[in-house]
């Protein structure tokens, strides 16, 4: 049994971005996930949701993909969480879990999220999504800044945005492989450091994350900060 | 629910992006995508493409499905009970049942695709279905995986070849999460090549991905090579 095997991911959210981020946990080794969605399977979820089939629509997200993945991975241990990731569930989840994958697509989730990994002392990887443009970070409690340090919180509700079916699928892919270099116990790829990458430019920007005195998520944490080595092109 | 108000519904999202619009998704709809491989770096390309409402897809390839850990199990396409099946025919099963917008034909003679998309294993394999696809003055996109990351060449009709791109080398096996990333990020190339979103008039552009961070530069023609003159 390896050392993956004993190891839990918790994906939240089995969309666009958690499918492929799930997706490429699993190809990686055989170690329990345990996915999050409430959410039913709907015709534009198969516009870039590489994770469900025709057969999927109508269908739970979670457990539907978490079907999918033990079709194409038998011996993975994949769980499909009933509960939603609210307030009351939030703690339990990631005290159970190794390593946190944020993919969702609601602002609030997020910094739910960010809020009790950062609360449980485990490892955050986030992936997010606008039009073209893709950001990845992840944060190591106690040792960067959080998503709180970096844009205090949600923005306003605003109009749907548009996605790119497969660019959210790099997203989440870069997220899955992300989260096994963490659970690997490899330092994280965007550990203090947003990439955000624009795909028509091709460009990508690493932004520091530092933490944020008095940060109402992460402030409280001891520890020090690992100072943010600028990349891109 | 009428063919067309389903097709809407599906892409609806896509739509929204202001760069694309309705007018993208037609061309993605009117696209022939011919996509040589169907293994660890071509799976998860393929399932993108036939998502995002490319028309055709025609699958090149000629191997089975490999059962090795570091094989086939990373194109999110086979399950370990096609472990020796054509990937072809498998590819193609899945990718019908991955959406219902696409049409996806084994690659023949008569095929006439409007790009290609090579995410071929080996990579002299890659190299000349890239030569090929210049040949035909179609676009296209390479994918080479390697360890961590990989790259991506984009090359427009007439923008430097992948050998002016791309010197050959030592690649090692993607890990299964890297070879997701190259092959996700080529289709994402082939895509907005495929609704002309590309900066730039024709240039060609190499995407280095390491350790989880996409690198962009321009390809430029190396001196002596004749790319410029037959294409």
């Amino acid at each position: 049994m390896s050392e993956l095997h004993r190891k839990t991911a918790l994906v939240i959210g089995a969309g666009s971005l958690g499918g492929p981020a799930a997706l490429a946990l699993a190809s990686a080794g055989d170690f329990r996930i345990v996915l999050v969605d409430a959410a039913t399977v709907e015709s534009a979820d198969l516009a870039g949701q590489p994770i469900f089939v025709e057969a999927d629509l109508g269908q739970p997200r979670g457990a539907a993909a978490a079907r999918r993945l033990a079709r194409l991975f038998p011996r993975l241990e994949v769980v499909a969480s009933a509960r939603g990731f609210d307030e009351g569930s939030a703690g339990e989840l990631v005290h159970s879990a190794d390593v946190v994958v944020d993919a969702s697509s609601h602002f609030l989730t997020m910094f739910l999220a960010n809020d009790a990994a950062s609360a449980g002392g485990k490892a955050l990887a986030h992936g997010g999504l606008l039009n073209l443009t893709v950001q990845l970070l992840t944060v190591v409690p106690g040792l960067t800044g959080c998503l709180r340090c970096l844009f205090e919180g949600p923005p306003p509700p605003g109009p749907d945005a548009g996605v790119l079916g497969p660019l959210a699928g790099l997203a989440g892919s870069l997220l899955g492989a992300e989260a096994v270099r963490l659970l690997e116990g490899r330092p994280g790829a965007y550990s203090g450091r947003l990439l955000v990458h624009e795909a028509r430019s091709g460009r990508s920007r690493s932004v520091p994350v530092r933490r944020r005195p008095g940060c109402p998520a992460c402030g409280a944490i001891p520890g020090g900060g690992v100072p943010p080595s600028g990349k891109g092109s | 629910m009428s063919v067309a108000d389903a097709e809407g519904a599906r892409f609806a999202r896509q739509r929204l992006v202001p760069a694309l619009g309705p007018e993208g998704q037609q061309l993605f709809r009117d696209a022939r995508i011919h996509v040589v491989g169907a293994g660890a770096v071509a799976g998860p390309a393929l399932l993108h493409l036939a998502q995002a409402g490319v028309g055709t897809i025609f699958v090149d390839d000629g191997a089975d499905v490999d059962g090795a850990v570091d094989g086939d199990a990373g194109s999110w396409l086979y399950s370990p009970d096609q472990v020796g099946q054509p990937r072809l025919l498998a590819a193609i099963a899945a990718l019908r049942a991955a959406s219902a917008f696409v049409r996806v034909r084994a690659c023949a003679t008569d095929a006439e695709p409007t790009a290609t998309l090579v995410c071929a294993q080996r990579e002299p394999v890659a190299r000349l279905a890239a030569e090929r696809a210049r040949l035909a003055g179609l676009p296209h996109v390479v994918a080479l995986g390697d360890g961590d990351g990989g790259a991506v060449v984009t090359i427009p009709s007439g923008a430097p070849c992948l050998r002016c791109a791309l010197q050959p080398g030592a690649r090692v096996t993607p890990r299964p999460g890297a070879s997701a990333a190259i092959g996700t990020l080529a289709a994402v190339e082939l895509l907005l090549v495929v609704a002309r979103l590309l900066p730039g008039d024709g240039a060609g552009r190499r995407i280095d991905l390491v350790e989880g961070w996409p690198r962009v530069r321009p390809t430029a023609r190396t001196p002596g090579c004749d790319c410029r003159n037959v294409h």
